[in-house]
This record gives C-alpha cells, structure tokens and sequence, in this order.
C-alpha cells in the first residue's frame, strides 16, 4: 500500500506516548490513514483529544525527550518514525510543513519577520542574500500582507494576530513543501479574520499544489473546505471517511455529539445547544473499552469491556469504531 | 523608543543627583571637627585655609553642597592633604586598571558562561548539566578572597609561574604582555564569580525559551540545531543575563577591590584601601563618587543593550 | 450557565493538551542533603551562641608552647603564630560572621518586607512613591554605599556594620518581596477574600504571608550569605571588627602571609566559611525550585 504513487503520506498504527512521572500517556494510541496528492483532510476532534499532537508526530516534530514514538508515516515515501533528527531535517521545510495554532507564540518575537521567511531560504535553498530577501517580500504579498517591502523588517509586536498568521503562513510556504500541516490555524484570531485565513489557505493550496492536512475543534471549518475528515477522540481515530458522509450519515455516536454541539444559521433563535455530558477522559487513566462509554448515551456493557476497532461502514473510505452504531441512512429508510 | 530613552536619561540624572548629595554627605559623618579629620598629618593654617574654600566649611550645608559640586562638575575634586597630590589625579591613574580587570573578566566569563549555558540547555538535567551545576553551586560558595589567596599561592608560590603573584603589576603600555600576565589571576578570579551567575541565569531562561512555540517552528523549517541555538533562542533568552551583568558589576567591587589589594595593583581598589588606612577621606569620598557614577552608568548601558537586543521591552 | 461551565471545562482540557506537550514535573523533593545543610547551619549557629558556655579554648588565649603548630590532639585545628587554638578562633570567628549576617538580614526584611507587601497590597500612590525611592537607592550600588559609610563613619563597630548593610539591603529585599507579593495579591483567591469583606490585616497575614514565605525565606538565606561573603571582604578591607576578635575574614586576611608555612592557619576558616556559604545556597536554591512556580522545570 506503501508504493501507491498518489499517496503523499501514509500513516500506519502511529502511537505517540510521553513518559511522565505520572505514568505513561498515551496521547495518540494506535492510528492509521492515508492523504492523496492535492487532497485536504480534515481532522476533528475536541481539546485533548490528540489532534494536535497527531500533527506533531506525523512530521516527526514531537518534543526530543521522554517520548516513545511507534508505528510508520511514510511522506512521499520517506520513513519519519525512528529516524534521526538529521534525517528528518532533510525533509521538514520542504517536503513538509507546519501551520501553528497561536500566531502570538510561534512567531520569535525578537527577529524581524523578513528575516524569519528568508532564513529558510538560505539555509534550506542556499538563496543568496538578496534573492531570498527578493523572494521573501514575493511571499509576503502572496499571503496578502500590505506593503510588504517594509513589513519585511517589522517585528512580530508591530503586526496584528491576522497579520502574524499570514507571516506563519508566508514561512511555511518558503520552500514550497508538498504537504502543510495546519494545526488549529484560526483558533487564536477574531472571528472576523478566520474566513480570510481559511480561504488563503485554500488558495494557496491550489496555486502551490499541496496536500493540507487542516486540524480543528471546530466543524464549520471543515465542512466545506475538506474532501475527507477524521474524527478523534482520546487518541484515536473513532469514525473517518468522505465530509459528506460524516457530516450527513455518521455511525458513532461521538461523531454525532460534536455536531449537535457546534451552532447553525439555520437554527431558530435561542436554541439551546446540546453539550456533550462529561468530560474527555484523563489520558493516564484510560479505560479498557471504548474511551468515549462513559459520555455515551448508547452505551453497552460491550462497550465498557471491549474497545471497538474501526470497521468499514457501507460507503467506501467510510469507517467508525463503536458496537452500537447509529443507523445509517439506508438502515433509516428500509426501516 | 525615544521616549523612553528620555525617560531613562532623566532617572540617570536624578539617581547621579542622589549619588552626588550621598558622597558630599559623607564627610558628615566625621565624628568631631572634620576638618581636623581631613587635614589629618597635614594640619597647618595654610591648608587649613585651603580646605575651608574648597569645602566652604563654615557655610551653610547648601552653600556647602553647591560649592562641592560646583568644583567636583570643574574636575576638581580637591587636593588630598595627606599625599599632597590631585585626588582627580590620582584617579585617572588608577582608573584605566580597573577598567582593564572589569572588562577582561567579563569577557572571560562570558566566553565560558554561554556556550555552557547552551550545552547544559540542550540536555537539561543530562550528566553534563548536572556536572556543570555542581561545579557551579561549589563555586558560588567561594568568596574571591579565598580564590585569590589560594590562586595566589598554588600558581605564583607553588608553581612560580613569573609575572603573575603579588606586586608584579606593570602598566599596559610598558610592556602589554606582562601587564596582561600580572592582571591574569585578578581577572580570573572575578570572572568566575561572573561567570556562576551567568551560567545559572542563561541555563534557565534557554531551558524556558527552548520550549517556546517559535522554537518548535523553527525546528519545523529545518534548520540545524546549532542555528537554533544561537539565532532563535540565544537573544531572546539573553534578557536576563544582560540585566543580571549589570547588576553583577556592582557586586563585583567588593571582590574587586580585596584582589587588587592582595596582589597590589594600583587601581581604585587599591588605592582606596590606601586612602581607609590612611585616614585620606578627600580621596574615599572622590572614589566613592566616581565608582558609583561608573556603575550606575554601566548599568544604564546594559539597560539600554536590553532594549536593543529586545524590542519588546521598550514598547510596553 | 450551563454552557460556561462546559466552556471554563473545555479551557481545562485545553491545558491539558498544553501541559502534554510539557508537562510540568511535581515539585522536587527536598532531599536528605538539603537536611544534612540544615543540621550544619544549626550547628554552627549553636556553636555561635553557646561558644562560652561549650568546652572550647578562649580564641585569645596564647599558649606558647604551641606556636604554628599542626592539628594535634591538643588543638585539634592546630594554632596561629601566636600559640592561639584556632578551633576556638573559628567557633568564635562564626560569631560575627553569622551575626553580621543574620542582624543586617533582620533589618534588611524588618523594613523592605512590610514596606513591599503594603505596597503591592495597597497599590496606588503609596507603591509609586515608595517604589519610585527604592528604584533610585536600588541603582545607587550597594557595596560601595557600605564601603564607603563604613570608611567614614568610625569607630567601627559590629553594630555599626550590621546597621550599615542591612540598611543598604533594604531596597533589594523591598523588590524581591514587592514582586512575589505582586504575583500573588492579584489572584483569584485573594480577589475573592476582598470582595467577601475579609480585613486588610486578615488578607496580608492569611492569605498573602503564608504564599510569599517561601519566596521570602529562600531570599532570606542566600541574602545571609551574601552579607557573610561581604563582611569577609569588608575585613579584608581593613573595615569590619578589629583584631584581636577574631572573624572568618580577618583570619584569613591575618594568616594568608603565612599560607605556605603554616597552611591550617587559612584552611580551617575559609573551610568554615565555604560550608556555612555553600549549605545557606543549597538551602535556599532547593527551597526556591521545591516552591516557586515561576522557574522552568522539567
């Protein structure tokens, strides 16, 4: 399956634990996908729910200590799981890169932006002084940075959250990778500004020929702007497959809560919404069975006892972890 | 920027203004008719006279007050009636010395603190931080005048390494490599108090800035470790250091001050402590004021270094 | 309601996530060697006390018999040039080091402590006044303002040194305890026990004193240590108590022309000091990282 030429990353039984004090936790426990040349996936899930920490493995960024990191993610045919940082250096940047949550912290405050963009440049590409300069105020137009000639010599401080984002979006783009990484990329911005990033991004995805993997708690985001999607919870992975079947025909429960929990236009005025009782589970403290049983209104002694694993739902690319799953739409019409 | 460089400067004026009234102050403190005190061996009418013009003793203390500092902002500050000599005179002598142990143990403090900052970051708590932490805390625990003593005796008396013990000071533009010999043993003794509070300070704050979001992305683009270190992490993690050097060079006078004595060098340590024993309270008090005004200006300087090296801080 | 306790409960989560990434250790023991330090310091501070009352020499005896001589059984640190048993003279020697230490500490915290809660409690025109003073005494450097009312003001005393550093100690000891009490009177907690009518006294003893104590009893320690540092320069100097009384500093100063000849001489007190200065470090350095939340762990 590996040797599949229009798969850029194949994921396969990745699992990420950090060695604590407290014992060891599992943050991402076992996952496995594909992406496609082009494609943009989405991948859901609430806060803790290892998403982001999924996007840090994946490219192999994952902190340098006291973590276990097992299983295989082969990007554009290179292994990243068990390679040295060297090895993986090679190909982050280039083959890979990153969109990060918070512009505010992943932007080094005390460098000038231009200089931020066209380090790259020069060390990743070997651009002479000039060109990269030349090239780095190229990028910052692209973003949509006004007047980026003299924005090249701001400091992060002087730019709004937006702004910032555009520069994280600018640097990530440098050296034109293959795959972008976007972690939560609109979560730290007015509300306002979200939409513009977003469809920066799916702009710049077309004109730079990516694959974007785009994580987010929230599914308006997703919605539109994704051809498959991914939803996580606890570390793994409970129901995948095509956005219009997981926004219109969802098997897991979960998948179903997170939903129902996020608003709509469309909904009448002071509508409650409906919140997902429970908290996430404490990481450390796992249970046996399926992590979500103990917020699951359809919960099952089944389901406290055994972990369900995902199984193939009737549409192809379509798959959901849960022993009492909802309906689908054809079960729903015969019946 | 400018408005807070303003801002600073007028502090620097007002601390210089309560430096100046404290020194002036001082010699107050004589118990009994300071004159006397001052005058000291030299006690004859016509130093007397000198001394009451030069202090207007039986002024007011306002009158007393702007008469000293009309003289001291003229470059005098007075004759000192025990050696006969300039006390402004004296000090531009000894002065460039102590320039030359401040600035020559700070280099060499720096140059050994960073870079083992920055390998201890890497690795924090991995056997090379903790050997470094060891070796750091024993030797917080040593004051410089037992450095110096043993230094003393294991390297000048023990190894008779030339050039390097007590009294063998020669000035820089005699011969510079004697002079950089006689200063190696007071400039190492200072630098590796500096350097204990550098190492400890810089450690910590790159251990923070390691973890820092920006880090990660930096990582993210590829670039080598090594560029990290220094490109991304060193200056915004340098803040604290620069404010710690500052404050360090105040603390250092003391230590200063024993090590030039001990190896008797002629600097302002030296010669200060010559003037105590002496009773030569003309000469404390110009020391005094200008040590302090030096300080206070090297702290200014780092002050404003701070702000260059992170331009987040003036803008807040 | 209900959402914005799902909300606060999602930040939580959030945390969490945060804290995956770095997780923040326990804070660390304190560990036996820390009470090995502890048990040393107590014992140096009884040696101090009680030195004439415990069966030791008289530090200015002169037992000619013994000149210079090697650690014996007799005077089991050896003797000085003058036949005087230098254990004695490092037991009594402590005295004034720990006193000066101590003395100038109690000033130095009597006055910048209560000054520095009040001022980051109250806030408002009595901080900036106060704090705008300290700034400007805290630029004026300290040794040097020592030094140089040491040099004036004579006779010296042991009184007169720990009045003279523990004043000078006053602005540093004001920003250290300003800063913590800072951190901790703008938290929920203590915001909660204002708006339910808890007295101003109440608030600084029970609810602010008992958080800055750490902080403050750590800065305690390595302030003690930095003035016996001090007062050993200072009797380099010429300018801390006079011989005959013996001190750390002025024993070594007196017998480092002999080093070579008779190496007990500056061996035992400097040894003395380097142990008292190294276990007060210990002492406040774990102190600090067992309780402050504001350095980095990992």
């Amino acid at each position: 399956m590996s040797t599949n030429p229009d798969k850029l990353l194949v994921v396969n039984n990745l699992a990420t634990t950090f060695n604590t004090s407290a014992g060891p936790l599992p943050a991402v426990g076992g996952v496995s996908f594909d992406l496609n040349k082009n494609e943009t996936l989405g991948i859901v899930g609430e806060s803790g729910s290892g998403k982001t920490v999924l996007a840090r493995t994946v490219m192999g960024l994952q902190p340098r200590t006291n973590v276990t990191v097992t299983g295989s993610v082969l990007l554009n045919g290179h292994e990243m799981v068990g390679v040295s940082e060297d090895e993986k250096r090679k190909y982050w940047g280039t083959e890979v890169a990153m969109v990060f949550q918070d512009p505010m912290t992943s932007l080094n405050p005390v460098m000038r932006i231009g200089k931020q963009i066209d380090e790259t440049l020069r060390v990743r590409l070997g651009m002479s002084k000039n060109d990269a300069k030349a090239k780095a105020i190229e990028l910052l137009e692209l973003v949509g940075i006004p007047s980026p000639s003299q924005r090249y010599s701001a400091f992060p401080g002087q730019l709004s959250g937006g702004m910032r984002q555009r520069v994280v979006i600018a640097t990530a783009l440098a050296c034109s990778p293959k795959l972008l990484m976007a972690d939560e990329p609109t979560t730290g911005l007015d509300v306002t500004i979200q939409a513009q990033i977003l469809n920066l991004l799916e702009d710049l995805k077309e004109q730079f020929q990516m694959s974007v993997v785009l994580i987010t708690h929230d599914l308006g985001v997703v919605a539109t702007r994704t051809s498959r999607i991914i939803v996580m919870y606890a570390g793994r992975i409970v129901e995948m497959g095509t956005t219009r079947e997981v926004f219109t025909n969802h098997r897991m429960p979960y998948t179903r809560a997170l939903l129902e929990s996020s608003p709509k236009v469309s909904n009448p005025s002071h509508t409650r919404l409906i919140t997902i009782p429970g908290r996430p589970p404490n990481l450390l403290k796992l249970n046996q069975g399926c992590s979500f049983a103990p917020r699951c209104a359809y919960a099952t002694d089944r389901c406290h006892q055994q972990r369900p694993e995902l199984q193939i739902a009737e549409e192809p690319g379509h798959s959901f972890a849960c022993w009492n799953p909802l309906p689908s739409k054809r079960e729903a019409a015969t019946r | 920027m400018l408005k807070y460089v303003i801002r600073r400067l007028v502090m620097l004026i007002g601390i210089i203004f309560v430096i100046s009234v404290g020194s002036f102050y001082l010699i107050h403190l004589l118990p009994g008719d300071p004159a006397a005190v001052i005058l000291g061996t030299g006690d004859s009418p016509s130093n007397r006279l000198k001394l009451y013009k030069l202090l207007g003793l039986n002024k007011s203390i306002f009158d007393q007050y702007f008469i000293w500092i009309s003289n001291i902002v003229r470059g005098n500050l007075g004759i000192s009636f025990i050696s006969q000599t300039s006390v402004a005179s004296t000090i531009r002598a000894a002065l460039p010395i102590d320039l030359e142990i401040m600035g020559l143990s700070q280099i060499l403090a720096f140059a050994l603190a960073i870079p083992l900052a920055m390998r201890s970051a890497r690795k924090p708590d991995g056997l090379i931080d903790r050997l470094l932490g060891a070796t750091s805390f024993t030797l917080l625990s040593i004051p410089p005048f037992i450095i110096i003593v043993l230094l003393v005796l294991f390297v000048s008396i023990k190894l008779g390494v030339p050039n390097i013990g007590v009294a063998s000071y020669v000035s820089f533009g005699t011969n510079w490599i004697v002079n950089l010999e006689s200063l190696a043993l007071p400039a190492f003794t200072l630098a590796i108090g500096s350097f204990v509070v550098y190492y400890r300070v810089l450690r910590s704050d790159m251990i923070a800035t390691l973890q820092e979001e920006f880090i990660t992305m930096a990582r993210s683009k590829g670039i080598s470790q090594r560029r990290i270190m220094w490109r991304h992490a060193f200056r915004p993690s340098s803040v604290a250091l620069l404010g710690a050097a500052g404050v360090n060079i105040g603390g250092l006078l003391a230590g200063g001050f024993v090590v030039q004595y001990l190896l008797a060098i002629p600097g302002l340590g030296y010669t200060l402590i010559a003037a105590i024993n002496d009773s030569d309270y003309l000469l404390v008090q110009g020391i005094v004021l200008v040590v302090s005004v030096g300080v206070v200006l090297i702290n200014f300087f780092f002050d404003f270094t701070i702000n260059i090296v992170d331009p987040r801080i003036s803008r807040e | 309601m209900s959402e914005f306790i799902r909300e606060t409960e999602l930040s939580q989560e959030a945390l969490l996530e945060a804290s995956m990434v770095e997780r923040p250790e326990k804070n660390e023991p304190l560990g036996p060697l820390f009470w090995i330090c502890v048990g040393w310091l107590a014992l140096n501070i009884i040696g101090a006390i009680f030195a004439n009352v415990l069966p030791v020499q008289s530090p200015l005896n002169q037992d000619y018999n013994f000149v210079n001589s090697a650690p014996s059984l007799h005077h089991i640190f050896g003797t000085d040039d003058l036949g005087r048993d230098i254990f004695a003279r490092v037991v009594y020697g402590s005295r004034v080091s720990i006193a000066v230490g101590v003395g100038a500490m109690v000033i130095g915290f009597g006055i910048g402590a209560p000054l520095g809660m009040l001022a980051a409690y109250r806030r408002g025109r009595f901080d900036t006044f106060v704090t705008t003073v300290m700034y400007v005494l805290l630029a004026f450097p300290a040794i040097i303002a020592v030094i140089a009312v040491l040099s004036f003001w004579t006779p010296r005393s042991m009184f007169k040194i720990i009045l003279v550093i523990g004043f000078a100690s006053v602005p540093l000891v004001y920003r250290v305890i300003r800063t913590a009490t800072l951190a901790i009177a703008t938290k929920d907690y203590v915001i909660a026990a204002k708006v339910q009518g808890a007295t101003d006294r109440r608030i600084l003893m029970k609810e602010l004193l008992p958080n800055i104590a750490p902080i403050g009893i750590s800065f305690l320690l390595i302030g003690i240590a930095t003035v016996v540092t001090l007062e050993g320069a200072l009797a380099f100097l010429g300018l801390s108590v006079n011989p005959p009384t013996p001190s750390w500093g002025n024993m070594i100063n007196e017998s480092r022309t002999v080093l070579a000849e008779n190496p007990w001489l500056v061996l035992f007190p400097s040894l003395a000091l380097c142990l008292f200065l190294l276990c007060l470090n210990f002492i406040g350095d774990r102190m600090r990282s067992h309780y402050d939340v504001t350095e980095v762990k990992l």
